[in-house]
This record gives C-alpha cells, sequence and structure tokens, in this order.
C-alpha cells in the first residue's frame, strides 16, 4: 500500500511540474528553468515550516510567491530572447539555482539539534508532516487536492479568454502582436504562472520527502518537466497528466523487471514520440476519445 | 586573501588553456546551428561516446592507445550521423523544438547506454604521452603541455572550418542550405546529405575534443557530458551562434573566468559565475560577441 502510496505522490509532484511547463508551451516558450523554481518553492517552504516553524499551507504559499517573484525576474530578460536561446538561458538559471542550494548553509539549533539545509549535505530535516501527525494517506490526498484544483484552473483558463490569449502568442506572436495583444504582460504571466505551479509542487515534494538535496534538481529533472506536456500533446491538461502516468506509472514503475534498462527508454521514448507524434501522444488515434475534431484536423 | 597577482595569472593561463575543450565543443554547436539553425543538444554526448567507443575498441583488440585518437573521432562521427537521423531528418525544419526535444532524447540515451556499458564508474583514459610530460616555464608562470596541444588544435581546426565552409564547394552548398533551403533545393543541393556533412564534420570534430578532454583529465565519465554540454553551450550563446571565431574566443574565455573563480570564490561556487556572465551576455548582448543581428530565433 505505501509503495503505491508513493507513486501517487510522485505521479503528483510530475503533473504538477509538467503543467508549469504546459502553462508556457502554451505561449510557446520552452522553459528549463521550472526545475529552479521547484528548487526554490522546495527550500524556502522548507525553511519556513523547519527554521521558522510557519504552518504548512502559509508555508507552501509563502514558497510559491517567492518562486513566483524568481519566474517574474527571469521573464523579463527571457522577453528580449526566444526559441533555442530562451532553452540555454533557463537551463544557466536552473543551474544556478541548484549550485546556490549546493552552497547554502544555514544551520540552527532547535530543540537540542541542529537543523536547516546544509550544504551539500542537503536540507534533511523538513518533518512537518510527521511531526503533526499526518497519515501518508491524508498527505497522498492533499497533493492529489492541489493537482485536481491546478488542473481544473488551467482547464478554466483555456475555456475563457485569457487561454485564446496565451495560445495565440504560442502560435504566432507576430500576428497576436497586431490583434493588440501585449507580448510583455502575455509572456511575462505565463512565466509567473508557472513558477507558482512549481513553486507549490517543490514545497509540496520537500514535506513529503523530508529531504532535498541539489541532486533532486538536476537538467534531467527540467527535462522531464518539458517532456510531459510535449509527448502528452498541448491540446489539454489531459495530455500532461496522461503522460506522466505512462511515464511513471507504466514506463519506470510498471517495468521493474526491465532493470537498468528502464532508464534507457525515456530517451528513446523522447525521441519515437517527437519523429511519429511531433502533436503529442493524445493526438493518436485511438487517445482520440471526442468525435467533435473533424477528419484531417490534427 | 593571500593571493598573490602572479597566482591570478597563473589561473587565468591554465582556464585558457583548459578552455579550449570548451571551445572545441562550442564549434560543433555553432557549426551545426549555422548550418541548420538548430541546436544538437546530444553533441557533446556523442563526443564522449565517440571516445567510450574509442577507448572500448582499443582495449578490446589490445591496440596501440593512440589509435583511440583515429577511432574516437570516426566513431563520434557515425554517432552524430545517428542522432541526425533519429532527431533531424523526419522532423520537419520548422519545428525547432520537435529537434530539440529529440535531440536531448538522444542525448540521454546515449549517456544512459554509455552508464549502463560500464556500470557507471568512470574509466581511466591514456594521456597524451610526450604532450602531457612537457611543462614549458616562462619566468613564474607555467604552461601544460597537453593543454596547449589542445589549443593549437583548436586553433588548427577553426581555421580548417573556416576554409572549408568559405572555399570550398561543400561548403557553398552548407552555406546555401542554411541561407535559402529552398532556393538550395531548386539548385539541386541535396540537403540532407549536406547536413548529414556538417553532422559528420562537427562530430569529427567534437570526438577529437572528447578524447583530448578525456586524456587531459586522465578519467572519462558520463558525468562529464552534461557539465561539457552546458559550457558548451555558453561558449556558443556567448560567441553569437552561429559565429566560427565567437565561439573560439567564448570558450577561451569561459575557461579563464572559470578558473578564476574556482581560485577566488572555490569549486563549488565556481559555475554559478560563468552561468551568471551568459546572463549578463544575454541581457546586455543577446547576439553574442560576433551573432549576426538577423535571427535571434
Amino acid at each position: 500500500m505505501e509503495f503505491y502510496l508513493g507513486i501517487l505522490q510522485t505521479i503528483g509532484f510530475h503533473t504538477l511540474l509538467g503543467l508549469s511547463a504546459y502553462l508556457l508551451l502554451l505561449t510557446g516558450q520552452l522553459s528549463m528553468a521550472q526545475v529552479g523554481f521547484f528548487a526554490i518553492g522546495a527550500y524556502a517552504s522548507g525553511i519556513l515550516t523547519v527554521i521558522y516553524g510557519l504552518h504548512i499551507f502559509l508555508a507552501l504559499g509563502v514558497g510559491a510567491v517567492t518562486a513566483s517573484f524568481f519566474a517574474f525576474l527571469v521573464g523579463f530578460p527571457a522577453l528580449r530572447i526566444k526559441g533555442l536561446m530562451l532553452v540555454i538561458a533557463t537551463i544557466a538559471f536552473s543551474e544556478i539555482v541548484r549550485l546556490y542550494f549546493f552552497n547554502l548553509r544555514w544551520r540552527i539549533e532547535k530543540g537540542g539539534v541542529e537543523v536547516g539545509p546544509d550544504g551539500a549535505q542537503g536540507f534533511r530535516e523538513i518533518r512537518y508532516f510527521a511531526a503533526n501527525g499526518w497519515e501518508p494517506y491524508q498527505i497522498v490526498s492533499f497533493i492529489w487536492i492541489v493537482v485536481i484544483l491546478v488542473i481544473a484552473a488551467l482547464w478554466w483558463l483555456d475555456r475563457v479568454k485569457v487561454g485564446s490569449v496565451l495560445r495565440a502568442v504560442g502560435e504566432d506572436e507576430l500576428a497576436a502582436q497586431s490583434s493588440g495583444v501585449n507580448l510583455t504582460i502575455v509572456k511575462v504571466s505565463a512565466m509567473t504562472g508557472g513558477g507558482f505551479i512549481a513553486g507549490i509542487a517543490g514545497g509540496l515534494y520537500a514535506h513529503s520527502t523530508t529531504y532535498v538535496d541539489h541532486n533532486s534538481f538536476t537538467i534531467l529533472l527540467a527535462t522531464f518537466a518539458v517532456a510531459y506536456p510535449i509527448l502528452g500533446g498541448l491540446k489539454n491538461v489531459f495530455g500532461t497528466l496522461f503522460a506522466v502516468v505512462f511515464i511513471q506509472g507504466i514506463l519506470i514503475e510498471g517495468l521493474r523487471f526491465l532493470g537498468d534498462y528502464r532508464n534507457l527508454l525515456f530517451g528513446l521514448l523522447i525521441i519515437i514520440v517527437m519523429n511519429f507524434y511531433p502533436k503529442g501522444l493524445i493526438n493518436i488515434p485511438i487517445f482520440n476519445f471526442s468525435r467533435r475534431t473533424k477528419k484531417g484536423d490534427t | 586573501m593571500g593571493i598573490g597577482f602572479i597566482d591570478i595569472l597563473q589561473s587565468l593561463i591554465d582556464g585558457i588553456l583548459f578552455g579550449s575543450i570548451y571551445a572545441l565543443i562550442g564549434l560543433g554547436f555553432t557549426l551545426i546551428f549555422g548550418a541548420m539553425e538548430k541546436l544538437n543538444m546530444a553533441y557533446a554526448a556523442s563526443s564522449i561516446g565517440g571516445a567510450y567507443v574509442g577507448l572500448g575498441i582499443a582495449t578490446l583488440f589490445s591496440l596501440p592507445l593512440v589509435l583511440i585518437f583515429f577511432i574516437g573521432p570516426i566513431a563520434a562521427g557515425l554517432l552524430s550521423i545517428l542522432v541526425y537521423l533519429v532527431s533531424f531528418r523526419l522532423i520537419p525544419a520548422s519545428n525547432h523544438l520537435g529537434s530539440l526535444m529529440a535531440s536531448i532524447g538522444a542525448l540521454f540515451f546515449i549517456d544512459e547506454v554509455i552508464i549502463h556499458e560500464t556500470q557507471g564508474s568512470p574509466l581511466t583514459f591514456p594521456e597524451l604521452g610526450i604532450f602531457s610530460e612537457a611543462y614549458f616555464m616562462l619566468g613564474d608562470l607555467g604552461f601544460r603541455g597537453d593543454l596547449i596541444f589542445i589549443m593549437i588544435f583548436g586553433l588548427v581546426s577553426m581555421g580548417v572550418i573556416i576554409y572549408l565552409l568559405y572555399y570550398t564547394r561543400l561548403g557553398l552548398a552548407t552555406r546555401a542550405v542554411s541561407q535559402q533551403n529552398i532556393a538550395a533545393r531548386l539548385c539541386g543541393i541535396p540537403i540532407h546529405a549536406t547536413n548529414i556533412s556538417t553532422f559528420v564534420l562537427a562530430g569529427i570534430l567534437g570526438g577529437f575534443a572528447g578524447c583530448l578532454a578525456a586524456a587531459s583529465v586522465g578519467v572519462i565519465s558520463p558525468l562529464l557530458t552534461i557539465p561539457i554540454t552546458i559550457k558548451g553551450l555558453v561558449a556558443a550563446v556567448i560567441g553569437g551562434l552561429g559565429s566560427i571565431r565567437g565561439a573560439i574566443i567564448a570558450g577561451l574565455l569561459i575557461g579563464g573566468v572559470e578558473n578564476f573563480f574556482l581560485l577566488v570564490r572555490g569549486v563549488n561556487e565556481r559555475d554559478i559565475y560563468v552561468f551568471l556572465l551568459l546572463f549578463v551576455f544575454l541581457v546586455l548582448r543577446p547576439n553574442g560577441l560576433f551573432g549576426n543581428e538577423i535571427s535571434r530565433d
């Protein structure tokens, strides 16, 4: 049982991470910085509950706001560059964040033991859930309530005008700008929103694993974050969810009998999907449940 | 701090010499970008992969170790063809992000194959024979012989590439394909063959850079791939994507900056400053040192 709850937790964080990249991909920005925001959220909310003893909800909120503030700051220089250059810049940002936390040492005495981030040793004692008597199933439910809220919010976003504006910028920046869309506001707010979601995900991750270190926030995780929406397809939010369940649930957990070879499958899957289904798995006919799409309209 | 002027100068020299490796990798990125306006993220992985294949074949058939420096580049060139076929051949030219993601997939695939085959432990790599023992002194400053060799190799290959691109028919075709894809096709230039030849050229260069990097460090490990990829990309961007001399100069610059901060701030923090340098360039000069004004996409 514990095992399945663990998988559910992992799917939860990865869905949030994928959705934060999904929001940016709608505006056509491929950002590898999501893992940086994830790390900021994780460390910020961890520090708040461990060192300042805040309540978990408050800590998660402040962590997410901190992450979105950094996303806002990254959004401005990112406006001047786009496409491939943005990818490189955001990789560099994620690495800066990772190395910052690699060097962060902030130990304080609390109840006779030293707590706090300890540089390369990582940040160990994030025990809010255990200290307050949360059961594993409560943690999982809490994570999934957040996931469902975020999915609902993004689903709703796509049904109102904001969604059309985001997609318009993603489809053709010049055309969107000509029809009066303010690119600065759209891109920076997409970045900020993505940072907020990634920040919440980071906070949840830090508290449910009780331990984070710089190795949790590598370029591989950044690749996972953008791979989910791209593999799933940008048609709607469920593409991302589907890709997370497929990769984390089936590829990584379901195929355990393959041992080491599973690590090869992730790269291979990206290559195959990009070559044969560039619009994502959700556009494969067998997954196309809705009859509304006309023939030939991919 | 007891850091004298001579220490700073020495660390800058070491760094700039080691930066030749970043310069070579950046050169490969910039070459492919110049030809196709796409990034081949798997480039450093295929370079390191080539060095591994060279080492593997040489130890398997107990060949003289110097042959690694011939087998490695050839293997890296073949790997590059493979990367081209899986990440660029079938994906339409307009789909930049598709190729990017597919090549990231190839990066992780190659990396994981290496980890799987070597059980994740680094292997010792033969040093550059006579060059690794050479050490020149100039006053109080020392120069490592193998790094000088790498730097000279980098400059020579830059010259060769500039010659190939601007003074041969192949280079003319490559530049035609990169500037006007459709017009080039109408003139009867085989697009894919031209692109593959660019990939092979870059791959051979990368394979040599991979072998040289492994030889100068003394070990080869799959953990080298991601840092070299990122530093090579930073070199390509700071130099201006598509600019050959830019990549070389920026690679040397990064090596110098890296080693300077290694001396001043320690090994854990040095990369932060290299990436901050990238941000300074992106904000103040998004096209890099020698980049063209036209394409920023």
